[in-house]
């Protein structure tokens, strides 16, 4: 018989912890590192030698990472390894730090997502496969393709997808981890670099580097150590899938809907409940085509529901609070744990600036090359 | 004399250019670019050969202005072509195009990417939008 994580043991995030996102710097991997464990470690208010078991999200940096980091902390033994899984791979490393606790195997698990951008190998050219566009095609221009055909089916319009990187721009100005941290004006978005079809370069994320770290716990280690129960935010459900075959649907947006629908059931509760969203918004187009997939707007309305204020800080439900892989920017191995960080955040009102207000369920998005795609529903304490 | 551009995805000597995809003697489904290892909508092995017709329905564009293509000049235009034959395809476009090629019918045509020491034509397939 299976379960999902929800008829497990509770998991609750205890501590979270950012190295600011930034351009690529002499700053080694281990000190991005260990300067978001520490501060994950203060959060919870617990030592290093309570965590039993650690899980770095990683894909562009090296092999066998996780010790020379980790051992600044003190080398206590724990199992440790690396999770790659593209852009999701944060978010599958939170996964697995979940399941360990949820499953019995750890009481205190960390999730450290860390990366430079050193090197990408993509899975295509490894198996030797070719098409007729090879690197004609850029990932901008895979969603620039999507974009044109949002603008197609809906009869959107270029300003509608600018309007999303102004809205995250905002955000990100209220974000100390932002790598952009400047808030952006329609014409400043829509100003030249153009990069692929109606794709500005400010609305591209950032590709740069950081770290971000979660630690979760049981409810026996909650009491056990003495935590503030006031703070934990539970984990309500994980969920991952892949592509399969969708037959002219597109598939990020089809595994998204596939995808957050597992999450939003095992969770118990439904798209109209959540209150924070932290999507996978790497370029401008993604972030309509995956409110609309989650069920936050009807298809073909999220840009006008937008252009309301109801995804701003304070509106229906806030959607990238904390700036978004546009603003906050994306360091591909630190981008899904950074999402936690920022939810349980918000979940525990300590968002100061950019704090949504009544904040009880959040839910975060990751996609990643392949495609697979990976869910959390979080819950206020 | 003609000579393809990219191995394997199409054979320079046909007129108008045809694909070399793959059809799953199990399910039918038809693939390009061609694989040989196994069918990605049921896991059969009994992979064939199948010739596809350059021909299908533009399903979108994207002119790039930037790229990481080292024999050609930006901008230029991306289209995924739903292909008459099965697949949905990505493949340069012979004139830079806008959103409004969406829908219309699109047909392949040989491109001279280079000439090489021989004097030899390189050709690749590029699709041509049907007014």
């Amino acid at each position: 018989m299976t379960a999902p994580l929800s008829a497990l043991r509770p998991v609750h995030v205890i501590g979270v912890g950012v190295h600011p996102y930034q351009k690529p710097s002499d700053t080694p991997y281990t000190a991005l590192g260990v300067h978001a464990a520490r501060a994950a470690l203060a959060d919870a208010g617990i030592a290093w030698t309570e965590v039993e078991t650690a899980y770095t999200g990683t894909a562009t940096t090296a092999m066998g990472m996780s010790r020379l980091m980790y051992r600044h902390l003190g080398s206590t033994g724990i199992p440790m390894a690396q999770v790659e899984n593209a852009s999701a791979s944060g978010s599958t490393a939170f996964r697995q730090a979940c399941i360990d606790v949820a499953a019995g195997i750890a009481e205190v698990a960390i999730a450290v997502g860390v990366d430079k951008p050193l090197k990408f190998g993509m899975p295509g050219s490894a198996a030797g496969l070719h098409d007729l566009v090879g690197s004609r095609v850029a990932p901008f221009t895979h969603f620039a393709l999507l974009a044109n055909r949002y603008l197609h089916d809906h009869g959107a319009t270029p300003e509608q997808f600018a309007m999303v990187a102004v809205k995250n721009s905002r955000n990100g100005a209220l974000n100390p981890n932002a790598q952009r941290q400047k808030a952006r004006t329609l014409d400043e978005v829509l100003a030249p670099p153009q990069i692929s079809g109606p794709l500005t370069r400010l609305q591209c994320c950032p590709v740069g580097e950081g770290a971000a770290a979660a630690i979760v716990a049981s409810d026996d280690a909650v009491r056990g150590l003495g935590l503030d129960a006031g703070r934990a935010v539970r984990v309500l459900s994980s969920a991952s899938r892949s592509e399969i075959i969708y037959r002219g649907e597109n598939f990020d947006a089809a595994l998204t809907r596939e995808t957050t629908a597992v999450a939003l059931a095992d969770a118990g509760v439904t798209a109209a409940d959540l209150d924070v969203v932290e999507l996978h918004d790497a370029f401008t187009v993604e972030e309509l085509l995956y409110i609309e997939a989650m069920g936050l707007a009807a298809p073909g309305k999220a840009a006008a529901e937008l252009a309301e204020g109801q995804f701003d800080i304070g509106g229906r439900v806030a959607v990238s609070a904390s700036g978004g892989l546009l603003s906050m920017g994306h360091p591909i191995g630190p981008t899904g744990v950074g999402q936690i960080c920022e939810l349980t955040t918000q979940l525990r009102g300590e968002g100061g600036e950019r704090q949504h207000p009544g904040a009880r369920v959040g839910l975060a998005h990751m996609v990643g090359v392949g495609a697979v795609c990976v869910v959390h529903v979080l819950a206020a304490p | 004399m003609r000579i393809a551009a990219h191995d394997g995805l199409y054979d320079a000597a046909d007129d108008p250019p045809r694909l070399r995809g793959v059809r799953c003697a199990d399910c039918d489904a038809v693939a390009f670019p061609p694989f040989a290892i196994g069918c990605e909508v049921c896991g059969s092995e009994a992979i064939a050969p199948a010739q596809l017709a350059g021909a299908g329905t533009v399903h979108s564009v994207a002119t790039v202005h930037l790229h990481g293509g080292k024999d050609i000049a930006a901008p230029f235009t991306i289209a995924e072509i739903q292909l008459d034959d099965g697949p949905l395809i990505r493949a340069t476009l012979v004139d830079v195009v806008e959103a409004d090629a969406i829908g219309a019918r699109a047909e392949a045509r040989w491109c001279v990417t280079r000439v090489d020491d021989d004097g030899n034509e390189v050709v690749e397939p590029r699709f041509a939008v049907k007014a």
